[in-house]
């Protein structure tokens, strides 16, 4: 397999745009990503793009603000992890040497999607009774009775990363003052203990990558550090016993465990030698369990090491750099090339106010409804 | 429970029974596997745990065990034009047989706990056009309460 690297990354900025357009927010991301690449259009020879709610066509027919030059345009569609499967298609056609150059591009208007379909729950659908909020606060009181979980330490987990997302331009919620634990506590309930400011927003945006080989990026950007991929896996789920058919966002909790087993082995690093890592936090109690199921702390420990600040910024291993899915937000299409965005910015030494001290390894994980579980390990030379 | 006779309906059919008695428990409609003994909910043509063909439907009779609940502060069905606007009760509930199902609960908040027993019920969602009740399936704790 050839390597492959990150050549550029750029973003539109989360936030909520009911006027907004998905091309135009494309359009610009796209475009930083390129530039930053040191390339233009005419350099990329296929593309992967990824969007959940926008109609059908509306890939194909955005990539078109880029100019027509007749090449390979795929989307791809994966729930929450639509741009991280978009992203690993991208790093396989590069690997296999099918491309040289490869844009990735991810957007999504959840806002219309929301007034379009009046929330699209129906009576008619059972499965709509329950909410994902629902679901993952099901894990939280299940963790509650097993380890003695509080909702204080989902708090905790909030508070960080709304933290974290006022040090990020690109994040969707920009706290003026620090944000206390307390605070995060005390916000409007969604499904018990799960309160809002525990739970990722509604917004729009748009993220890009460029892949490419990993010797184009030394001689694009000599002036800067190459950001290799050196593990991705995309995995559905295993069946276990009491295992959920309806109504579950995700499949078991095993599914991060398996995936981060992969990914270690392919990259040839472990849980400890990672430096930042970017979860699916869509929900502050998936974080807590994705601390364990990726290895970054002993099972049962996860409290613990919320209460010692573990995974804050210049803590053991920082996690949700950029605020997560929490504070920077989850359009949909381009939550998981936000994902890698921030990653690379910090391996390159770029991530300014939220930057990590001497970064080498970074962690990228994702989950989509269905459900898949996709990881990526950037690592910098 | 309903104080009247009118004919019931599932919210969709093929999931849970709606016995003519309205005192009776809703059962499941599931699917047991004739070769490795896994039962599922909703029913399935192939195994999914040993990928056998040789399925059968079964009925699970509506009880079980609570493995985990939270209580919704948001009305049911994401609406805020029908019932249940105080929020809701959702629960994973186990049946002896072996499948797990995510189903709204009856009951106030703090009225759960994991692992007590649970009844399936059926609860009138509206009225359909035809003048049958439409009725969606949740569990409520045997002994209400703490």
């Amino acid at each position: 397999m050839r390597d492959v690297a990150v050549l550029g990354v750029g973003m539109y900025p989360f936030g909520t745009y009911y006027d907004g357009s998905n091309a135009e927010m494309a359009r610009v991301a796209g475009m930083a990503a390129l530039k930053d690449a040191g390339l233009s259009f005419a350099d990329v020879q296929s593309a992967y793009v990824g969007h959940i709610f926008a109609q059908v066509m509306s890939g194909t027919r955005v990539m078109k603000e880029f100019g027509l030059t007749g090449i390979p345009v795929q989307r791809i569609e994966n729930a929450s992890a639509t741009g991280s499967a978009c992203f690993r298609e991208a790093c396989m056609a590069v690997a296999g040497g099918h491309a040289d150059v490869v844009m990735v591009l991810g957007f999504d208007k959840m806002t219309t999607m929301i007034q379009n379909s009046a929330a699209s729950t129906s009576p008619e659908n059972m499965e709509d009774a329950i909410l994902p909020a629902a679901f993952f606060a099901l894990w939280a009181t299940r963790r509650m009775h097993e380890r003695g979980m509080k909702p204080e330490h989902l708090a905790r987990i909030g508070a960080k990363n709304f933290n974290n997302g006022a040090l990020n331009p690109m994040s969707q919620r920009q706290p003026k003052e620090p944000v206390t634990w307390e605070k995060v506590l005390g916000s409007r309930m969604v499904a018990w203990p799960l309160t809002t400011m525990m739970s990722c927003p509604i917004g729009d945006g748009a993220a890009c990558a460029i892949v490419g080989r990993a010797d184009l990026a030394k001689k694009l950007r000599p002036d800067r550090p190459v950001v290799r991929v050196t593990a991705s896996t995309l995995s559905s789920e295993k069946y276990v016993p009491g295992h959920l058919f309806m109504g579950p966002v995700v499949g078991p909790a095993q599914m991060t465990r398996d995936a981060a087993k992969v990914v270690y082995e392919q990259a040839g690093v472990g849980p400890e030698d990672l430096d930042l890592v970017q979860v699916h936090d869509a929900f502050a109690i998936e974080e807590l369990e994705y601390y364990e199921l990726l290895g970054l702390c002993k099972e049962g420990e996860a409290e613990k090491c919320i209460e010692q600040g573990d995974f804050e910024l210049g803590g053991r291993v920082a996690v949700s750099t950029d605020g997560g899915l929490i504070a920077r937000g989850h359009p949909g299409g381009p939550t998981g090339l936000a994902q890698i965005w921030e990653t690379t910015l910090q391996l390159r030494g770029e991530a300014g106010k939220r930057q990590l001290d001497d970064p080498r390894v970074g962690l990228c994980h994702m989950m989509g409804g269905g459900s898949v579980c996709v990881i990526h390990i950037l690592q910098r030379d | 429970m309903s104080e009247s006779a009118r004919p019931r309906v599932p919210i969709k059919p093929g999931y849970f029974t709606v016995p003519e008695d309205p005192n009776q428990a809703p059962t499941f409609l599931c699917t047991r596997c004739e070769d490795c003994g896994e039962h599922f909910f909703p029913r399935r043509a192939i195994c999914a745990k040993c990928l056998s063909e040789r399925t059968t439907e079964v009925e699970c009779a509506g009880r079980g065990t609570l493995y985990s609940y939270t209580f919704v502060h948001i009305p049911l069905f994401g609406s805020t034009n029908i019932e249940h606007v105080e929020g809701y009760g959702v629960g994973q509930v186990d049946l002896p047989e072996g499948p797990r199902l995510q189903v709204p609960l009856a009951g106030k908040q703090g009225d759960f706990r994991i692992g007590q027993s649970l009844r399936a019920e059926l609860d009138k969602l509206r009225d359909d056009d035809a003048g049958r009740e439409v009725v969606i399936v949740r569990f409520r704790p045997v002994e209400a309460g703490r």
